[in-house]
């Protein structure tokens, strides 16, 4: 109840304050209309508070070349909700508004709320930069039905990577199709996604990708594909389609994020559940990978007031984000609402655990160089051309010369 | 005044008149541009100040660095076998077809319509289904393949770094076979049928007939159908995109996939246009073949 | 022909037809499939549940008469660009041999060299220069028929090339202008040619995504196919949404073509030159 007055108060301070403004038409792009910032966008603009805003779809892949092109022009939106890797590129050439002023001189935004991924991801040189969307991240996920019928036990998943090894080898079954583990190591952006984790658990990070341990990382995920744990169809893959083998009982195990809960609850026909990324051993480090957009105003817009407005009703949304859009709140302290299906509200709090260790890639405005880099030494290695090791330090070398 | 206008109608101001006018139009939609990519492939070019000319000059250093890169041997490979295996498949496939079709049996002229199914989808949802359809686990074209007896154990097509340059050029085949099929078919039936008759008569086989009427005849049109399918294969992107990304480890990588990567995933426009103009060196020889070709055509 | 060769080669044809046809017919299936079904090992080839719910929903939420319209403006201003252009060009290309008309052919094919990803930044940036993102789908229109145009020349030159030299000079005699004789006699005779290749055209510019997508920035003015685009989100496609799309806007225009083809390649053979 106190959300919905504070909220219907903010829509009045709104109205009240741009009553004596002109009317304003701010654009927004975004890849979907029918995402939170596509749908909150309508109802702000259906409130009487003067400001209208367009919002204009732009496939996912499209939407950071047309929107650099379109800055270039001068013909860039107000608002723009953007994949949070490709956040800094922007940021830090100063294409968009340093909102941190008035971050601290808001009453509704508490920048100090957002996890510290999403937080590290709007951020560059300490300032603020952005609010983010949500957050999303990667788990395991695994069918407990081919658990018991292989004799392990389905409320005690892999905790470490030789359980999970072990396990995809138990699970492993060529004879009636099912794959132990399913994942992506494509070459692109997701492929990055998954792998920065192993990365990461092992000591790496992405400026120091050739760290001791993070060859243990690629010599795990080469396990899985050259003892046939994981189909070699891996590597050009994504992770939706990989998934989908799972939801098709053709895979015992499946490494994805929240947006699959949605279709495996429709689909899928066994007992699902969901456990936190394995750690390399026993209390090692946990890390996962940290997905979704952050929203951003354009400096060069000309009604700032009326673009943070909009910012701000976002904001006063957050707890809506999970209910009604499957998304997890970037915020602490928003509550997950039970959805009413029991797997998923188990999952949504293994998921919600996860975000804690979830970590941004980058900030670096040279993001897609430096994922293009890690691409190639996992694909090289994952095809027999390079050892573990070689390909790090070379990637590593490759990386250094973008940084420096 | 009144000679020009009346050279515009009737002389040469007519045929100079139709040529000028479509090639400004085309200097200036497709020449700009072209010139643009060459300019900045001499260039540093930021990705915030794409909307100047005025970028650092970069000497011949993107040049350099494309030619030493790991990638360049495995690119120039693969383009060369993925354009000639294409165009050439394409165009054998197209030929039989059109053909086959030109007997005129029942129905051929509505089954070669539905030829043209492929032409009409999407590049990306062709791609996508290609993609599903080569999949070594739940792919039809291994199920089929297994059912038939012929591997006895799955293919990866896409994923195979052996393979994944023939699995999109499988994919580009069948994409680009209705167009060639369409304008040959067309070429075929523009030839008139006296002169086979008269072949006929003369006690020319089949096979005589072809070489000695249907290919002289169609001159035109085979040096149309190949230059144009070699420039469309020299841009396929779509598929490339839709099923193996050029991977896996870069080994389906192709000169336009490459240049895209370069601008558009790395932001490095810069690179993505000096591999722009080594193309443009390719179309230019493609061309100068194609102009060479005309001299022979024979028109009625 | 026989009775007997003319049912093995329609035999033929359907088998062959059958297997070329096989990714549509995927395209069908996979649009009333389950959305786990598409990687269900052994393949299914007929749907278990189908899911005529997927139609729709698309028809209900994509707005799919908006698009097709936009889509068939863009391609109707493309084809009559082209054709309006690259006809009387193809002509003399294809009715003169000299250096000058080399070059020509020469520059024509190569204005085709780039894939539209590599040109369309440099035409967006010009196209804001001169104001021409005010009217998107006329910009849009432009920058299409520069690549559609090219294609459409050689193949028309091709159409020209058939058509006998005597039969433009007769009318010349007879007291016809140039133009006269070319809009008369030559186009009438070489239409095969050209109907086909502005159905070509046609075909591609109803297509089109590459331009569309950067130049064309409002929804409501956009083409099907980048309002297919919008079930490719990250991490998450509707798969069977883009087939039924993907369906939905192919199965007209395909049917439209069948009957076309057969109308140009085959109604209007050369006979008239008899």
């Amino acid at each position: 109840m106190s959300r919905f007055i504070a909220t219907s108060a903010l829509a009045l301070t709104i109205g009240a304050s741009a009553a004596m403004a002109q009317d304003v038409t701010l654009t927004l792009w975004t890849e979907s209309a029918t995402a939170p910032e596509g749908i909150f966008a309508q109802e702000f603009s259906e409130m009487d508070n003067g400001i209208t805003i367009d919002v204009r779809e732009i496939r996912f892949d499209d939407l950071v070349t047309d929107t650099l092109r379109a800055f270039a022009t001068g013909t860039n939106p107000d608002l723009i909700a953007i994949d949070n890797p490709d956040h800094a590129a922007f940021a830090s050439r100063g294409a968009f508004l340093d909102i941190t002023d008035m971050v601290a001189g808001s009453d509704v935004i508490e920048i100090d709320r957002v996890f510290p991924g999403p937080r590290s991801s709007l951020s560059w040189d300490d300032r603020i930069f952005g609010i983010p969307r949500a957050s999303n991240t990667i788990a395991l996920y695994y069918n407990k039905d081919m658990f018991r019928a292989a004799g392990l036990d389905p409320d005690n998943p892999p905790s470490t990577w030789d359980e999970l090894l072990a396990a995809a080898r138990t699970l492993n079954d060529p004879a009636n199709n099912v794959y132990g583990i399913a994942f992506s190591a494509r070459a692109s952006e997701e492929g990055t996604f998954q792998f920065l984790p192993w990365a990461q658990m092992a000591g790496g990070t992405f400026d120091n990708i050739n760290a001791e341990g993070v060859a243990d990382a690629l010599e795990l995920w080469n396990t899985f594909l050259s003892e046939g744990l994981a189909s070699p169809d891996t590597l050009t893959r994504g992770q939706w389609d990989s998934t989908g083998t799972f939801n098709g009982g053709n895979a015992a195990m499946a490494i994805s994020g929240p947006w699959e809960l949605g279709r495996m609850a429709s689909d899928a026909d066994f007992d699902w559940g969901v456990t936190l990324l394995p750690v390399r051993a026993e209390g090692g480090e946990r890390a996962s990978a940290l997905g979704d957009f952050n929203l951003a105003i354009f400096a060069n817009t000309d009604h700032p007031d009326a673009a943070f407005a909009y910012l701000e009703y976002f904001w006063s949304q957050a707890h809506r984000i999970w209910p009604e859009f499957t998304r997890m709140p970037a915020i602490e302290g928003v509550e997950l609402a039970p959805t009413g299906d029991a797997r998923i509200d188990a999952a949504a709090a293994v998921f919600a655990e996860q975000l804690r260790y979830a970590r941004n890639r980058g900030p670096h405005p040279e993001w897609p160089r430096i994922s293009q880099r890690i691409q190639g030494a996992f694909q090289s290695v994952l095809t027999g051309q390079e050892e573990p090791q070689a390909a790090l330090d070379r990637a590593a070398e490759e990386i250094d010369e973008i940084l420096n | 005044m009144r000679r020009v206008l009346q050279s515009m109608r009737d002389g040469i101001g007519f045929d100079t008149m139709l040529v000028i006018l479509t090639l400004s139009y085309l200097l200036v939609f497709a020449g700009l541009p072209l010139i643009y990519n060459v300019v900045i492939s001499f260039q540093t070019v930021d990705v915030f100040s794409l909307g100047t000319l005025m970028h650092p000059s970069a000497g011949v250093e993107n040049y350099v660095d494309i030619f030493e890169d790991r990638q360049a041997e495995t690119v120039l490979r693969n383009t060369i076998i993925f354009t000639l295996g294409s165009v050439a498949l394409q165009f054998t496939l197209g030929f039989a077809l059109a053909l086959f079709f030109h007997q005129n049996f029942t129905g051929a002229t509505w089954i070669r319509g539905l030829f043209l199914a492929g032409w009409v989808m999407p590049g990306l949802v062709v791609g996508v289904l290609w993609n599903w359809l080569l999949s070594g686990d739940f792919g039809v074209v291994n199920y089929v393949l297994d059912g038939l007896g012929l591997i006895d154990e799955p293919v990866f097509w896409r994923s195979n770094p052996e393979t994944s340059l023939y699995s999109v050029l499988i994919a580009n085949v069948w994409y680009g076979t209705p167009f060639n099929m369409i304008l040959l078919a067309v070429g075929l039936s523009q030839i008139p049928e006296d002169l086979y008759e008269a072949a006929e008569l003369d006690g020319a086989n089949a096979f005589q007939r072809f070489w000695t009427i249907t290919l002289p005849m169609m001159r035109a049109t085979i040096g149309a159908v190949i230059a144009l399918g070699t420039i469309f294969t020299l841009q396929q992107f779509d598929l490339f995109a839709a099923i193996t990304q050029g991977g896996p480890a870069g080994s389906s990588t192709v000169a336009q996939y490459w240049s895209w990567e370069l601008s558009f995933r790395e932001f490095d426009f810069g690179r993505g246009a000096v591999i722009s103009v080594l193309m443009i060196i390719v179309v230019l020889i493609v061309s100068l073949i194609y102009v060479r070709s005309t001299k022979a055509e024979t028109q009625l | 022909m026989s009775v007997v060769t003319n049912r093995a080669l329609l035999l033929v044809a359907i088998v062959l037809a059958a297997i070329y046809l096989f990714p549509l017919y995927w395209m069908y299936l996979t649009s009333i499939k389950t959305q786990s079904a598409i990687f269900s090992v052994p393949p299914q080839f007929l749907p278990d549940t189908p899911q005529w719910g997927n139609y729709a929903t698309i028809w209900e939420l994509a707005n799919i008469p908006r698009y097709m319209w936009n889509s068939l403006v863009i391609a109707t201003g493309v084809t009559l660009i082209t054709g309006i252009l690259g006809a009387g060009c193809a002509y003399v290309l294809a009715r003169y041999r000299n250096w000058w008309i080399d070059m020509a052919l020469f520059t024509v094919l190569m204005l085709q060299v780039l894939p539209p990803s590599l040109m369309v930044t440099p035409i967006f940036v010009g196209f804001s220069w001169a104001g021409l993102l005010e009217y998107p789908r006329f910009a849009a229109v432009l920058a299409i028929s520069a690549k559609t145009l090219p294609f459409f020349v050689i193949l028309c030159r091709a159409a020209f090339m058939t058509v006998p030299r005597e039969l433009e000079e007769a009318a010349l005699v007879d007291g016809n202008s140039r133009a006269g004789a070319f809009v008369m006699i030559v186009l009438p005779l070489a239409r095969n040619g050209i109907l086909i290749a502005a159905l070509i055209v046609f075909m591609q510019g109803f297509g089109e995504y590459v331009y569309s997508a950067s130049i064309i920035a409002e929804n409501r003015l956009q083409p099907a196919s980048i309002g297919m685009t919008n079930y490719l989100q990250p991490n998450q496609v509707n798969w069977n949404a883009i087939m039924a799309y993907a369906a939905t806007y192919v199965t007209p225009v395909l049917a439209a073509f069948v009957i076309l083809q057969r109308q140009i390649v085959n109604g209007l053979t050369a006979g008239a030159l008899k």
